[in-house]
């Protein structure tokens, strides 16, 4: 058991990852109820940005900053001029939109930056030396990777919470999530708070990326693929109109994920379940809480009316 | 509505008439291409009919039914597996592989109708999008254990001897592509006719109602646990008859052939050719396919592209950008698009209901439905085979 720690903290980092794009998903879907494919290749698009804007001499960080902030114009530019005209043409039309942008954006990023599909070098956002961690006790340390992704993923999402239950912009969010009709009728411009959510959404998916890249120290054109799949999987299980539930699934998701890579090692099973389906394994604890609680864990069930 | 269109009634001479000589086109061209393409047009169109086997499929489900799958490479790759491992390791004969193949996908398709059961719209995507992403590493691990390789070999199917054409000799693998080729038609015609029935009979107008309100088709007598995991089951099976095909076309496979991207696949063409239309899904595969088949030969060519678009994965960019384009002029894909524009020219009116009973003695609960005139999308294709 001593190795438990350590694994609940490893998986703490990675599951915060997921978190983050996880609550991208969120925000899009409270906003349109619509999911995103394209969440995880907009966040690819924008970390090869941030690779770019590095590549000039930026500082990394501000790098990612600049690439958040022409993600939050390019996400709103795409609700504008996208998702919202497509909506009006048939329910379908949105899922093959996200679907194109997603394999558009993809290859886009492949055609913009030479070599991206065998990976860029990305530098590492925190001290990340093989001393570079905080003994808690004897063999159990947290790298300060993992702190520091851990709790830049607090602060932003710290940040966003802010945002929705204090200020205006976040009631307005807050109600056209919960009654668009009823928000239009009180006044709020229901088109640029999606647009907002949208623009809102691709930030957050472009700080996400550069902390993956960051973490990998290198971003190619895979990167965001599996990252996207478990950060949707963290949104189902929390439910995908709950914030505080994309937050708790990516958190617990990762712990899963990191346990079950580690444990059953002596385990007789251990030929069937391993690291490679540590991933199997967590989509199977979602099933069953999802055939418990189908709206996610913290997501509104809607009752129907007869 | 302007009196210039032409309304042709619904099982007249004419009607028929343009349906038979739709069908017969088609059959011409099938046998056409049979006889004079070569090998290798004859392993793309196989392929093509592939992908629309699984839209055919996935077009019972999410078209009619209302559930999505993302999920169908997983039954492509159960099939495609099942087949290549017990043909390989077991010799069994390839025809028996396809009807356990077939049964184990309806049995797993049961297994995902369940909590499908309880799951609605994009809960239901992502947990299938989990079961696409979950099955490589299955599949993997399989591989690993059984196979002691990182592929699996194919099924090597081979010309039945009553076909006539070679095993063996010059022209087999002439003739190797053209048992293929007739074989994925013949599964394509199988899975069409299925749904085609299934959607014009009692049950496809059950599937319809549970996916315009669950509710409301409850209270009208339909099982709704019953319909929609059976549903589930059988487009399952016939997303699994696509992966046998794809079994016997391959040498080898591994557990990259049935990812997500193949799931996404079933859904474009699906959406490209129109969802809850008929002959949508094959259409919308075949015209899929083609175009992705001609922007990876060609666009790598094309100069006038500019800067950076002229390298690279440009055809894989291309093509999502059309489909987002494609979207927006045809959002009821292919086919509602084509039926918008004949519509404009004639309409096929309904058959005449069956008269009523004269006297109120007589009146007896009618069994044919009204047939609404104008049904929008979901009008069924009849002039445009």
């Amino acid at each position: 058991m001593g190795h438990l720690l350590q694994y609940i903290l490893n998986g703490l980092s990675k599951g915060s990852i997921y978190a983050l794009i996880a609550l991208g998903l969120v925000v899009i879907y409270r906003g349109t109820a619509h999911l995103n494919f394209a969440q995880g290749e907009m966040a690819l698009f924008a970390t090869f940005g941030a690779w770019w804007i590095n590549d000039h001499g930026v500082p990394l960080w501000i790098s990612i900053a600049l690439a958040a902030i022409f993600a939050f114009v390019g996400g709103g530019v795409i609700e504008f001029g996208l998702i919202r005209p497509a909506g009006k043409k048939s329910p379908f039309a949105v899922i093959v939109v996200t679907i194109g942008l997603f394999q558009a954006m993809n290859s886009l990023s492949g055609l913009l930056f030479e070599n991206a599909g065998t990976g860029l070098p990305f530098g590492s956002l925190f001290p990340n030396k093989p001393d570079d961690f905080w003994r808690i006790s004897g063999s159990t340390v947290w790298r300060y990777q993992n702190i520091g992704v851990l709790v830049t993923v607090l602060v932003i999402t710290g940040l966003l919470f802010a945002l929705f239950q204090k200020t205006k912009i976040g009631l307005a969010m807050r109600m056209v999530a919960n009654n668009p009709d009823s928000a239009k009728l009180s006044g709020v411009s229901v088109s640029r708070i999606l647009m907002l959510s949208w623009a809102l959404s691709a930030a957050i998916g472009a700080v996400g990326g550069g902390l993956v890249a960051g973490v990998n120290t290198n971003v190619n054109l895979a990167t965001m693929f599996g990252v996207f799949l478990l950060a949707s999987a963290a949104a189902t299980l929390g439910g995908l109109d709950s914030p505080l539930g994309a937050i708790v699934g990516g958190l617990s998701l990762g712990v899963v994920e990191s346990l079950v890579q580690n444990y059953p090692k002596d385990w007789p099973a251990s030929d069937y379940i391993g690291a490679d389906t540590a991933v199997a394994v967590a989509f199977l604890i979602i099933l069953v809480v999802l055939l418990v609680k189908p709206a996610g864990l913290f997501g509104s069930s809607r009752v129907e009316r007869v | 509505m302007p009196t210039t269109r032409r309304a042709i009634r619904e099982s007249s001479p004419l009607h028929w008439g343009i349906r038979t000589m739709g069908v017969a086109a088609i059959a011409f061209i099938a046998i056409y291409l049979a006889s004079t393409a070569k090998p290798s047009t004859l392993g793309n169109i196989t392929e093509a009919c592939t992908l629309a086997i699984a839209a055919v499929g996935l077009n019972l489900l999410f078209g009619f039914n209302g559930q999505i799958s993302i999920g169908h490479s997983t039954f492509a790759g159960l099939a495609a597996f099942t087949a290549g491992y017990t043909v390989n390791a077991w010799e069994w004969n390839p025809y028996v592989s396809l009807v356990v193949g077939l049964i184990l996908c309806f049995l797993l398709g049961l297994a995902l109708g369940l909590p499908a059961l309880r799951l609605k719209g994009p809960y239901l995507a992502l947990v299938t999008l989990a079961v696409a992403f979950v099955w490589p590493t299955i599949a993997a691990k399989f591989l690993d254990q059984k196979v002691k390789a990182s592929t699996l070999k194919g099924t090597k199917l081979e010309p039945l001897s009553w076909t006539g054409l070679s095993v063996k000799g010059k022209d087999a693998r002439l003739d190797k592509a053209i048992f293929l080729y007739w074989a994925a038609i013949v599964i394509l015609v199988v899975s069409y006719v299925i749904v085609r029935n299934l959607r014009k009979s009692r049950i496809g107008r059950a599937l319809v109602a549970v996916r315009d309100n669950e509710t409301a088709a409850a209270v009208m007598g339909v099982n709704l646990k019953l319909t929609k995991t059976v549903t589930f089951g059988i487009s399952a099976a016939i997303a699994g008859a696509s992966g046998w095909i794809t079994a016997a076309r391959l040498a080898t496979m591994d557990e990259t052939t049935f990812t997500i991207l193949s799931s996404i696949k079933y859904l474009l063409a699906l959406f490209l050719g129109g969802a809850a239309t008929l002959v949508g899904p094959i259409v919308g595969a075949f015209a899929y396919f083609f175009v992705d088949d001609y922007l990876k030969e060609h666009a790598p060519e094309w100069d006038w592209l500019p800067g950076p678009l002229s390298k690279g994965p440009v055809a894989s960019f291309l093509l999502g950008v059309l489909v987002i384009a494609f979207v927006f002029v045809a959002p009821f894909g292919i086919v509602g698009f084509v039926k918008d524009q004949v519509r404009k020219v004639f309409v096929i009116a309904p058959r005449p209901l069956r008269p009523a009973p004269s006297t109120a003695e007589q009146a007896m609960p009618t069994t044919e439905e009204p047939r609404p005139a104008d049904q929008g999308p979901e009008t069924q294709g009849r002039v445009d085979t």
